[in-house]
């Protein structure tokens, strides 16, 4: 325990500033499924930093396995029907950035989630660098109009069409 | 908080009350699992995470949580526990959306028992648990790795790190692992000043929760925003250890453990819950006072068959590194631009050059704008960098993301991360012997396989040395802390390096007595590449120091300091490393002096876990300058 106790002595030390600056991510206060993008929002800096040598993490209660019901999660795992917008919610920049290549882990998960199939896919992929001025219209789209705007595009590409009713 | 207790206690007692006297189905079980003495069971053991105290007799569960035991002394007699459990799995009570069936809540504890003691269905009934069924059945696991995000650039404390298990659903590939879930062990608060959850975390003050969360969310923390390499190991659990490790990982859900930094930390709570998984494994047990994570992966990867296959993922920051070194100055140069908002996107510069070059620019102007933004230089609009990913959707040219060469030596692989030394040595013509002992964990001299370079963390390093003549050993140092980042500079990166040191060290006065001191020092420094070199292989720095040192012996009790150091850190060859450096501190405040010093130091490497280390010295305090000289072996354990 003395061990401990002169550590904490040490950390603040030689820490102070970086600690008082830090602020853990909290969790979404609706509880609902903005959990992608408000996760990392105070994730800057040098909080982040501190956070990781002082903690293994903080849990998010949406995340509590055998929990129950929370928002868009039962007992930890996120419900079916949220999975493709809470996946597109937390993983904006990626796909942005996969789509400009169309390439990539996170385009590829999306268009698992989707179901596309393999033969599908490297159409999918294309139709979504095609598209992309019209996917990501602006600089601050919202997981919503992406949505909407991947569906556009699915539904008006021939081959791709069916897929549009499965995001 | 009482009241919960009480009915925590009231639901727990209920079963016993009801059927303690009138089941003989239940006696039948009770005198069975005696007879198999199943409660000595490592198995039994396990799931109630019953360890032996570190001092003294007898054993305790580490979970804190009264809930999590159905006997009232259930913490600390594991027959009591064994058999009450029993006795509440007759419970008929129905599942709910927050309360659960006994059966399902310790569902883990339920199949080992029914299958030692071959539970008769008829008269004592299997609940559904429809909750956790359908729970697994949205995992869908196949396989599970272990993953292990290593240190980031200019944080060596993040060598502490974290460990998670990955669950690896059956139709997910390499491609598609965003889509997993993890499972990691994480204080549970809703804290927000991360000074209260220092301090609090590292004395048991919050408890500790198992949560399982989309791995996209943990890469984002990971790969994305800290920059950390990240280390998948794929284990080789069967489907039905994978089942015990959902069903104990599901029973140990709602269950707290008061959480310490140090030694209950994730790491040593998802290697328990291995052994629940594959009864046989013994990971824990070597974890009594520290479980650094790198060593968890390394007790995991010492096990024979237990690791299938090990996956690197670079971080954005590797990334962006190999991008570089693939490419020319004036290319990178129009990235940097780019990036930083100097030219856009259309500009002639960018558009003379091939498809293929420009992709290759943009793309690298996009991940480094991204990566100035995560760590909080954000010079960068998000209208900017879509500008730049918009111009880049508009090239026909395949992605130019490079392959990232996996590091020659993994985490598990690098020098173990306790070190001792026997050294011989001389100084003002003395000669002594001396012993170092380094608890953990790696410094700028040892070997970087395995390691981040330029990361250095020890704690509690304990220096004694014995000069020729006298009756006794005197410690020389001891140290709690001691972190340096040396984190060289370049256009692209411009982290700034930083160390920080304190402990207790002997000071020569100017009557020649030498006391123990207390120092504290450290400060904000600059490293840069020497010319013609990368990675950090040869390395130029300077450090500003300040420096409080304290005791009895200062006019006023203390002196306080400041002034430069100055270096060189390289590498000769693969095994050989040399430091040069000199430091100059002036102390004006308190009793005021000068204290200097030159010091090159070398470090040969005789195997993965020896090593021959040599320091030259000439050092002033107060006034006389003396020379020392020492050889040691260093041996890595």
């Amino acid at each position: 325990m003395l061990n401990k106790k002169l550590m904490v002595v040490a950390l603040v030390m030689a820490f102070p500033v970086g600690a008082m600056a830090a602020g853990a991510a909290a969790p979404d206060a609706s509880g609902g499924c903005g959990v992608g993008s408000k996760l990392f929002e105070n994730q800057r800096g040098v909080a982040p930093q501190v956070l990781a040598m002082t903690t293994n993490g903080i849990a998010q209660q949406t995340f509590a396995v055998s929990s129950g019901t929370s928002g868009c999660s039962q007992d930890g795992v996120v419900k079916s029907n949220w999975k493709t917008s809470m996946f597109i919610d937390g993983n904006k920049t990626k796909l942005a950035r996969d789509m400009s290549t169309g390439s990539g882990e996170a385009l590829e998960s999306l268009a698992k989630l989707i179901g596309i199939q393999d033969q599908h896919k490297a159409a999918f992929f294309q139709a979504t660098k095609d598209n992309f001025s019209r996917i990501f219209a602006a600089d601050n789209v919202t997981t919503d109009q992406v949505v909407a705007s991947l569906k556009q595009v699915l539904a008006s590409d021939s081959e791709l069409a069916p897929y549009s009713n499965s995001i | 908080m009482p009241g919960r207790w009480i009915l925590l206690l009231i639901i727990s007692w209920l079963p016993l009350v009801v059927f303690a006297n009138d089941n003989a189905y239940l006696h039948e079980l009770v005198g069975q699992a005696r007879e198999k003495n199943l409660a000595q069971r490592a198995e039994w053991l396990n799931l109630l995470h019953y360890k032996p105290y570190v001092y003294g007799t007898g054993m305790r569960s580490l979970a804190d949580d009264p809930a999590f035991f159905n006997a009232p002394d259930g913490k600390t007699d594991a027959a009591a526990e064994l058999e009450a459990t029993l006795a509440v799995f007759f419970s008929t009570a129905e599942e709910t959306d927050k309360v659960q069936n006994p059966q399902c809540r310790f569902i883990a504890r339920y199949h080992w028992l029914k299958e030692e003691l071959h539970f008769d269905p008829a008269r004592l009934p299997e609940q559904p648990c429809r909750r956790f069924y359908q729970w697994r059945a949205s995992l869908d696991p196949n396989e599970i790795t272990l993953v292990f995000p290593a240190a980031y650039l200019n944080n060596p404390a993040s060598m502490y790190g974290h460990t998670l298990l990955r669950i690896d659903a059956k139709d997910q590939d390499e491609r598609t692992r965003l889509l997993a879930y993890s499972i990691s062990y994480a204080a549970g608060t809703d804290e927000t000043s991360g000074l209260i959850f220092a301090v609090r975390g590292l004395f048991g003050g919050y408890p500790g929760v198992f949560a399982i969360t989309p791995y996209y969310l943990k890469v984002r923390e990971y790969s994305d925003i800290e920059n950390r390499d990240v280390w998948e190991y794929q284990l080789t659990l069967t489907p039905s250890e994978i089942d015990r490790l959902l069903m104990h990982t599901w029973e140990l859900g709602p269950t707290h453990f008061d959480y310490y930094f140090f030694d209950e930390n994730c790491a040593y709570h998802l290697l328990s819950l291995l052994e629940v998984a594959r009864p046989g494994l013994k990971l824990t047990d070597r974890f009594r006072w520290w479980a650094i994570p790198s060593d968890t992966v390394r007790a995991v990867a010492e096990q024979s068959g237990l690791v299938k296959r090990v996956v690197y993922r670079p971080a954005t920051a590797t990334i962006i590194r190999r991008r570089l070194a693939d490419m020319e100055d004036r290319q990178s140069g129009l990235a940097r631009g780019l990036a930083e908002r100097k030219m856009s996107a259309a500009d002639d510069r960018l558009h003379e050059l091939p498809l293929q070059e420009q992709a290759r620019i943009l793309e690298l102007a996009y991940d480094y704008a991204t990566y100035r933004s995560a760590s909080g230089r954000d010079t960068t609009t998000p209208a900017q960098t879509h500008e730049l990913l918009l111009a880049r959707s508009r090239l026909e040219v395949p992605p130019q993301r490079p392959e990232v060469p996996v590091p020659a030596v993994r985490p598990d692989q690098g020098h173990k991360t306790s070190r001792l030394a026997l050294g011989l040595g001389s100084r003002g013509g003395r000669r002594f012997e001396e012993i170092d002992l380094r608890p953990t964990y790696h410094d700028l001299m040892d070997d970087d396989g395995g390691y981040t370079r330029g990361a250095q963390i020890e704690f509690f390093n304990m220096r004694w040395r014995h000069y020729r003549g006298d009756d006794s050993l005197r410690l020389e140092e001891l140290t709690p802390l001691n972190i340096v980042s040396l984190s060289p500079r370049d256009d692209f990166f411009t982290p700034v390096s930083w160390k920080i040191n304190i402990g207790w060290t002997r000071k020569h006065f100017a009557d020649n007595d030498e006391p123990l001191i207390f120092r504290a020092s450290g400060g904000p420094g600059l490293a840069f590449n020497m010319p013609g070199t990368h990675e950090g292989k040869s390395v130029y720095y300077g450090y500003l120091e300040a420096a409080l040192d304290a005791g009895k012996r200062f006019d006023r009790d203390y002196a306080v300091g400041a002034g430069p150091v100055a270096g060189w850190l390289t590498d000769i060859s693969d095994r050989w490393r040399i430091n040069l450096y000199a430091r100059s501190l002036r102390y004006g405040l308190g009793e005021a002096h000068n204290a200097r010093e030159l010091t090159l130091e070398q470090r040969y490497s005789l195997s993965q876990q020896s090593a021959l280390h040599l320091r030259l010295h000439r050092k002033q305090e107060f006034q006389d300058y003396r020379n020392a000289a020492e050889i040691s072996l260093q041996y890595y354990y």
